[in-house]
This record gives C-alpha cells, structure tokens and sequence, in this order.
C-alpha cells in the first residue's frame, strides 16, 4: 500500500487523460486551422488508453495516497461510463463547432478537463478528494456552457451556470465543514458511524447532524438538478451549444450522482433511515416537476432540459431503494438501478441532444419542433436514429431506457416502496407525451416549406449509429453489463 | 405432426417471419410498390403457414407445447419462453389470419409510404404474435408494448384527418395501463422470490403460488387496468371509436381483430390463473362492468351517424359479452368468451373492411349519405348483410355460438344477469339492421347519387381478403367445435385454478 509506483499504476486511467489533455493542448499549438480536425481522433485514442488504463486496474480494489483515493470496481464503472460519455461528445461536438467557428482544441482539453474531475469524484474516499473533484469537472463544465462566446444566451446560461454552480459548491462545502467539525474526520467510510454514534447518543436526531445531512444533501442534489434545486438547468441548457448541452446533461450527472452514491450510500449509510424519506420525496418532486413543465415546452431542446430532470428523478428513486431496503441485495439493487440508469441514460440523452444540434445547421433558421417536421422524408435514417433515441427516453422496450425504469421499478418494489413505483410507472406515461410528439412532427406532418438545412458530418453520424446501436444493443441483451453491475454494486456491501 | 415439424422452433419462425420480410423489404427501393406488397404479402402468408401447423396440437397432451426455452437475462430469471395452449392456437391463426387479410386489402387504397407501411404492419404482427405465445411475464411484456408502437404509427401516419389526436390518445391510455401492469408483475415475481424461491418471470412457476390477499388485490387492479383499457371495457373505452374512426381500413380490421383480443387474452391468461382469489373477489365488480359496456356499447351505436363509429361501439357491447363470460367462471362462459372473440375478430374485421371498401368509392362513412346501394352493388350489399347478420349472432354464422354460450353460462350464474344481456341482443339486431337498412335499402341520398355512375362492386382483392373471412364466419358457426375442443383444456385448468366448485354461485354474491 505504501508503494507509490503502486499508487500510481492505479492511477493509470487518470494518467491516460492527463497526457492526452497535455498533448492536445500542446498539438494544438502548432496545428493549421485545416486541420485541427485531427484532436478528435487524438481525443478519441486517448479515452480508448484510458479505457485499457480500467480494464487493467478492475479488480485493484485498494485505496491509496493514505487513503484519500479509491480505486475500485465502483469507481472504475463510473469511469467507463464517463469515458462513453466522453467519447460520444467528442463525436457530436466538432460539426456544431467548426460551423459556428468555435475552436476545437480548446473544447477537446476542456472536455477531458471536465472527464478527469468526473474520474477523481468517483474515486474519491475522502470529502477533500470528493469537492476537489467536484470542482475540477464542473469548472470545465461552466466554461463549455459559455464556449459559444459571441452568443449572448450562450453567455448567459454559462454565468447563471456559473453563480448557481458556485453557490451549490458553498453549501456542499459547508456541509462538509460541519461534517468535519462533528466528527474530526473527512474520511467517508469513517464520517456515517461518527454521525450515526452522535445521532443516537442524545435519543432523537441532534440538530447539528439534521444541518450537516441537510447541507450535503442540498449541495449534492443542486449538482444533480433535482426538484427544487433545478433552475439554472433549463437556461445553461438551452444557452450552451447544442451538442454541449447533451454531455452536460449526462457527464455532470453522472459525476453528481457518483457523489451521491460515495457520500450517500458509503459514507451515510448508517443514516440512510434519516435521509430516505427525503430522497423518496426529492425523487417524487423531481419526475413530476420535469415532466410537467416538459409537457409544455415546443422547442426541443429545452424540452430535453427538462426531461432530463425529470430522469434525475428516476435515479434517485434507485436511491430512494437502497434507503428504503432492509437486506443488502436489495439494497444493491438500488445502487445497480442507479448505475445501469445512469449509463443507459447517458448514452441516450447525448444522442438525442446531437440530433438536435444536426437540425441547427443554420441556427436563425432552427424553429423548434417546426424543424422536426416531415424529418422522417428529408432524412429518414437521422429521423429513426431519433425515433429510437425518443422510444428509448420514453422507456419502450427493447431499448436501454426501458430496461433502467424496470431496473428502478424493480428495485423501488423489491424496498417496499412500490407507492414510489406507481408514481415512476405514471410519470413514463406522462413523458411518452411530450417524447412522441417530436415523432409525430418527424412522422406524421408535413415537412415546413423551406426547412432547415441538416449538418451531415461523418463524426456526428457514426457517434449517432454507434448511440443507437448501443441503445437497442443494452436493451436488447443487458446480461453483460448486468453482471460488470453486480461486481461494481458488491463493492459497496 | 411428423417429428421434422416438431423438432422445428415453431413459434419461433411464427414470431420472426415477419421480421426477415422487414429486412426484405430494407432491400428493396422505395419506389417499387409491386415489389414491396408482394414481399409483404409473401411474408404474412408463410407466418399463416407455420401458424396453420400449430393445429397439431394434441389436445390430450401436455398443457403447453411446441416449447422453447432458452436463457435470456438470468440475472434477473427472464427467459426466451415459448409455448402454446389451445388457447394460444387460435388466437395466433386469428392473428396471422386477419394479418394476410388486413394486407391484402392494403394493395389499393394504400399509396402513401407503401415501404413503411409494409413494414409496420409486419413488425405489428410480430408484438401481436409474441403476446400469444410468451410463457415468461418479461417477454409477454416486451411484446405487448411492441403491439402498441407499430399501430401508433398505422393510425398517426396513414389514418384520417383527426388522427394524431386519435394515435396519441390510444398511446397515451394504453401505456398508463400497461406500466401499471408492469409494476404489478414485479410486485408478484418479487413476492414469489421473497417466499424462497427462485427469481423468475416464468409464467407456469409463477402460477398457482398462494399470494398474498393484499397483493393480488393491488396486482389484479393493475392487471385489469391494462387488459381493461385494451378491450376496452365501459369507462374506459373512450380512446377506441377516435382510433377507429381515423385508422385506415386495414388499421381497424387489426384494431378490432386482433389488438382488442390482447386484453381479453390477458385476463384469461394471466388475471384469472396468477390471482384467482382477487378475480373471484372483483368478480361481481367486473360483471356489472361488463353489462353496463353490453347495453351501453348497443345503446350509443344506435345514434352513430357514423358507419365505422357504429361498428366501433357495438365491440365495446360485443367485448363486453367476451368480460361477462369470462368472469362468470363457468365452462360455457369461459368457452363463449373465447368463442366470441374470435368471432368478433372474423366478423368486425371484415364489416370495418366492408365499410372500407364504400369508403374508397365515396370518400364517406356517414350513413345519412348512403342509401339503396343494393340496387347499385348487390354482391356487396349481400356481404354486407351477412356479416351484419353474423355480428347480430344469427344461428348458422359464427356470432351466434359466442353469444349463446356466454348467456348460458350467465343463467348459470345468475337470471337476470343472463336477462338483461340477452334484451341487449335484440337492441343489436335493432341498430345492425337499421344501420342495413338505411345504407342499402332506402331511397339513395342525394350525396350518393353524385357517386352513382361511378360505383363499382367489390373488386378482386376486395373480394380476395373477404373470402377468408367468409369462409370462417360460416365453417366456424357450423361447427363450432373446431374451436372449442381446442379451448376446452384450457378453460377447464382456468377452472381449476379460480374456482374448482365449478363457477361463481349466485349465492355467494351480495346481490
């Protein structure tokens, strides 16, 4: 343990996006404009590095620096997650840039920026580790929002991204602060029985640890945009550029509910009788809140904002399981839900983001589900490509999101909290609404008469096969994710 | 059956035909219509081939057969499981049946992304097809939400002007049923795992495990919520006379044939055997239900100036037949609920495809603008009054075994339950005949006169993608046998298992 080349070698993942942040920064330099193309495949061999860099340490299990860092199973299939993440984007993205003359080098190393702090929140054992983390993935995240710098809404979205952002930081950093001051540690394996010992000692719940739990729980979930936290969601959404919008839909969330899962399910379990009717709510709020407000959005892109609240929801109902479960499978369940839905979400939401970044070509001319009409004739595999994505948000089976709500289903039911099942099973219906009105416009109307042209670009349409492919792919045969799952979920138990 | 046939995975290739005349179908160009409807029609006819096979079933032999099993998702105990029963072998040839039918009378009037529409109605066959043969809740599941999308995009893409008010409002009460019936079978695959045993969604070791009062309660309401609104079942049937008006022809005749019989199906397959306490616990609850959708279905279609909105309502009445027997929980209300839907599929099938045929002359469905059609088009007006007489349930045609027996078994439940469901046959006989009677007998309307000259009897394909249906309508009201010896084991284990004392005692009941 003491061994620092040891150390290091588990660091091997991080260590991969490191030098390719560097290299790219570095090529970028002396690239011509004509072909600054080239820092997508660099981009893109750099994640597939470090992608070798988790097969080689899976199964470590150890934790290092004296502890301030954990490489283990959980850790390493919140990184693959991060990395498909991550190389979806770096597909999407360079069309929707290089027609708006954004540079490409600045958005590759901000993105692997914005990777690396996903991968030190994931691993994180220590509450240090974790804000360091935290930081370094939504920093990088503020810019991109405001990458599009001569665009005001762009502008704007990226400051109220900003100040919002910041804000949540200071109470999760209070939180955290009071956290250390009840317990004298930062360790969060170590904070949960410190605070359950002071919870009981005085018969009910001291008002100290209610404030701490109640800190964290806040700062958390405003980085997750849960219901009521979620307001700087649909302006930095729709501000930021479209294909943007889609990574910081998914890699932020996913890095929120990393944090979730360490600082939740690992270091308050002891507690988890105190925060999960909270949870259970928060969870409630969020689905409905999302959808609704989605129902009555026309532009797409704002309608995917809020539909991606409302899948926060989702996910935190597998929260609201592992909570509610007494046996530890069930429990497991809970956080394997989290997982699959985070990752299968992930891979969906990108990709439906990208497609509607592809209509945006001319962006004066992008009319909101005006420009969907009659797709289906103008671009029929583009308009599958977003049927598929659309079945799959709505959770119609055989596609990957229609397996992570059975997964959410099955766990909230297998906790005893099959009331939290019935609210998911009519939100699904709810979102179906909104989800296959864009198919209506793409299927059953008639294209404008002069529509917007579409951006073809080889990068956005083999991410956009490879996205549905996966999509039906997981939905189809999930057996060997499933079991990746269930090694990364043991961990916890 | 030679072995050769039953070595074959049957159900399989029942499934999946279908799917290869998709991927046929990608390969050939857009613009090819001859092409595409042949591959269409091709495919659809070797599905009703394998079908047809399935009659050698041994109605003597094991419950469920032509079996396959393979592991899919073990982790969560879904598995890859196919079997048929009796019931299953008629519902698949109804299925594969009204399919070649329902395409073969696409071959005019759909001109419109022929591609895709081909294709639709393919993949509809296969969610169809799956429902029918699933032995595995996951996989029955999958394929129940498979039959939705395809006739969402039948109905929005090729149907009338309101339609994608009439596509979203059939998606939207369907989907809320069936994620409610998602929820109840994990409620009950978890609570058969939490008794120690295995984890699984096989549907034959889920049965006849003794669940809880409580859950069954909860699990039958989720259950009957999405078979309900797919048969529809009076108040919730609001979503189907929208869906049938705007669907095109073919649309309705799957509509009405085959989707309706997927709730009917459900309750027979699932509803009754996995909950038998609950079933026998809402019982009273479901057959005032159904009575008020037999009477109510009759009443409304006697003011429908619509042709297909009338024949919409009267299924609300006729399904409701199919829900009385099936909760009376005797042999002759079970056999005439199955009876009655399949003969609700032959004969509505082919009167939405009748009223599709006027439709491509006159571009009309209103009954005010028809009238003495029999002077213009005998041989349709001849099909036409047949099938009505059928749907009436007129001795000798299919229609009237389904009813019978179903009355039967309600006088064996109770009299007067049995009463006010046959004074409602009379007000069916009221509305088919007057419905008749205006459009082929009176004096033709001025609107119709305008299409005088050009009127035409019934074409080849027409009469083509009736003839089967003609053939049914009488083979089965002949001898209704065919069916029923197949759907008698069946109806007996359902028996067995919600109320071994054989049916409801009217004494038992608080009123």
């Amino acid at each position: 343990m003491a061994d620092p080349w040891n150390d290091l070698f588990t660091l091997l993942p991080e260590l991969m996006l490191i030098g390719t942040v560097l290299f790219v920064i570095t090529v970028d330099l002396f690239l011509p404009r004509s072909a600054k193309w080239v820092l997508t495949p660099i981009t893109i061999v750099g994640l597939a590095l470090s992608a070798v860099g988790c097969t080689l340490v899976w199964g470590v299990n150890d934790r290092v620096f004296d502890g301030f860092y954990v490489v283990d199973d959980l850790a390493i299939f919140f990184k693959a997650a991060t990395l498909v993440i991550g190389l979806l984007t770096a597909l999407f993205a360079p069309p929707y840039l290089v027609a708006r003359r954004l540079p490409l080098g600045e958005f590759n190393a901000i993105l692997l920026f914005s990777l690396i702090g996903m991968f030190v929140l994931a691993s994180s054992s220590d509450l240090i580790t974790l804000f360091l983390g935290l930081e370094l993935m939504v920093m990088p995240a503020y810019l991109l929002t405001g990458f599009h710098k001569t665009d005001r809404y762009s502008n704007e979205g990226g400051l109220k991204y900003f100040l919002l952002g910041s804000f949540a930081s200071a109470i999760l950093l209070f939180g955290i602060s009071w956290t250390y001051g009840l317990t004298g540690t930062t360790r969060i394996a170590e904070i949960g029985p410190a605070l359950a010992d002071l919870a009981t000692r005085g018969g009910g719940l001291a008002p100290a640890v209610v404030v701490a739990i109640g800190m964290l729980t806040v700062g958390a979930t405003f980085k997750a945009a849960a219901v009521p936290f979620h307001y700087w969601t649909p302006d930095a959404y729709q501000g930021a550029p479209t294909p943007i919008t889609g990574f910081l839909s998914v890699g932020p969330k996913l890095g929120a509910f990393a944090l979730l899962v360490r600082l939740f399910a690992e270091g308050l379990a002891p507690l988890r009788a105190d925060w999960l009717t909270v949870m259970a709510i928060l969870a409630v709020l969020t689905m409905t809140g999302g959808n609704v407000v989605a129902l009555t959005q026309t532009n797409v892109k704002r309608m995917l904002a809020y539909s991606s609240i409302a899948h926060t929801g989702y996910i935190l109902a597998g929260l609201a399981a592992f909570a509610a479960a007494t046996s530890p499978a069930v429990q497991q369940e809970g956080i394997e839900a989290v997982l699959f839905y985070v990752l299968g979400y992930g891979v969906m939401n990108i990709a439906a983001f990208a497609v509607v970044g592809m209509l945006q070509r001319d962006p004066q001319r992008y009319g909101g589900l005006n420009s969907f009409a009659g797709l289906a004739g103008r671009a029929p595999a583009i308009a599958a490509a977003m049927a598929v994505l659309l079945f799959s948000l709505t959770g119609i089976p055989p596609t990957v999101g229609f397996f992570a709500k059975l997964y959410v289903l099955l766990a909230t039911v297998d906790a005893g909290l099959s009331w939290l099942a019935v609210v998911i099973a009519l939100n699904a219906a709810l979102a179906a609404f909104y989800y296959l009105r864009v198919i209506v416009y793409m299927y059953m109307r008639d294209p404008e008469t002069d529509p917007a042209p579409i951006e073809r670009h080889p990068f956005g349409t083999a991410a956009l096969g490879l996205s549905v492919l996966g999509v039906v792919a997981l939905g189809v045969f999930p057996e060997p994710i499933l079991s990746l799952l269930r090694d990364s979920a043991r961990i916890l138990f | 059956m030679s072995d050769i046939a039953r070595d074959l995975p049957l159900l399989s290739l029942i499934i999946f035909t279908p799917v290869i005349g998709v991927l046929v179908l990608l390969l050939v160009p857009g613009d090819r219509h001859r092409a595409i409807r042949w591959i269409a029609l091709l495919a659809s006819l070797a599905t009703l081939a394998f079908s047809l096979l399935l009659l050698g079933y041994e109605s003597g032999g094991a419950e469920f057969q032509f079996r396959e099993d393979l592991a899919w998702i073990p982790a969560f105990g879904m598995g890859y499981r196919l079997g048929v029963d009796g019931l299953s072998v008629v519902l698949v040839i109804l299925t594969t049946v009204l399919s070649v039918v329902a395409i073969l009378y696409s071959w005019d009037p759909i001109q419109t992304r022929v591609k895709e529409y081909y294709a639709t109605m393919l993949l509809l066959m296969v969610g169809m097809l799956g429902v029918f043969v699933s032995l595995d809740l996951f996989l029955f599941y999958v394929f129940w939400e498979l039959s939705l999308i395809p006739m969402y995009l039948v109905i929005g893409i090729w149907g009338g002007p309101r339609r994608i008010y009439a596509t979203v409002k059939f998606v939207i009460y369907t989907l809320i049923g069936s994620l409610l019936m998602l929820v109840a079978i994990l409620a009950v695959v978890i609570a058969h795992a939490s008794g120690g045993n295995e984890f699984t969604f096989a549907y034959e070791q889920l049965r006849g495990f003794p669940f809880s009062d409580g859950l069954q309660a909860l699990a039958f309401v989720a259950f009957f919520l999405a078979f309900a609104i797919k048969v529809p079942m009076w108040p919730l049937h609001t979503w189907l006379p929208d869906a049938h008006v705007e669907a095109p022809t073919a649309g309705s005749i799957i509509l009405a044939g085959v989707l309706l019989k997927l709730g009917g199906y459900g309750f027979l397959r699932f509803s009754l055997p996995l909950l038998p306490d609950a079933a026998v616990e809402f019982a009273p609850i479901v057959i005032a239900l159904a009575l008020i959708a037999i009477l109510y279905g009759a009443l409304v279609s006697m003011v429908q100036p619509d042709l297909k909105k009338l024949i919409a309502y009267s299924s609300v009445s006729h399904m409701g037949f199919v829900m009385l027997g099936t909760f009376v929980f005797n042999q002759q209300g079970l056999q005439g609920a199955v009876f009655q839907m399949i003969s609700h599929g032959i004969t509505t099938g082919a009167l939405f495809l009748l009223v599709g045929v006027i439709y491509e002359r006159t571009h009309d469905r209103l009954i005010a603008h028809m009238g003495g059609l029999n002077a213009r088009l005998p041989r349709y007006a001849a099909m036409f009054g047949l099938f009505t007489f059928a749907s009436i349930g007129l001795p000798g045609l299919s229609g009237f075994v389904g009813e019978f027996l179903v009355v039967l078994g309600a006088f064996r439940f109770n009299g007067w339950v049995a009463a006010a469901a046959m004074i409602v046959v009379i007000f069916s006989a009221v509305y088919m005949l007057w419905m008749l009677q205006r459009v082929f007998f009176t004096v033709p309307s001025g609107w119709m006169r305008r299409w005088w000259p050009s009127l035409s009897d019934m074409s080849r394909t027409e009469w083509l993608s009736l003839a089967p249906l003609l053939v049914l309508v009488v083979a089965l009201g002949v001898f209704p046998g065919l069916v029923l010896q197949l759907t008698q084991a069946p109806v007996d284990r359902i028996i067995d298992l919600v109320a071994p004392s054989g049916g409801l005692s009217s004494l038992s009941l608080p009123w």
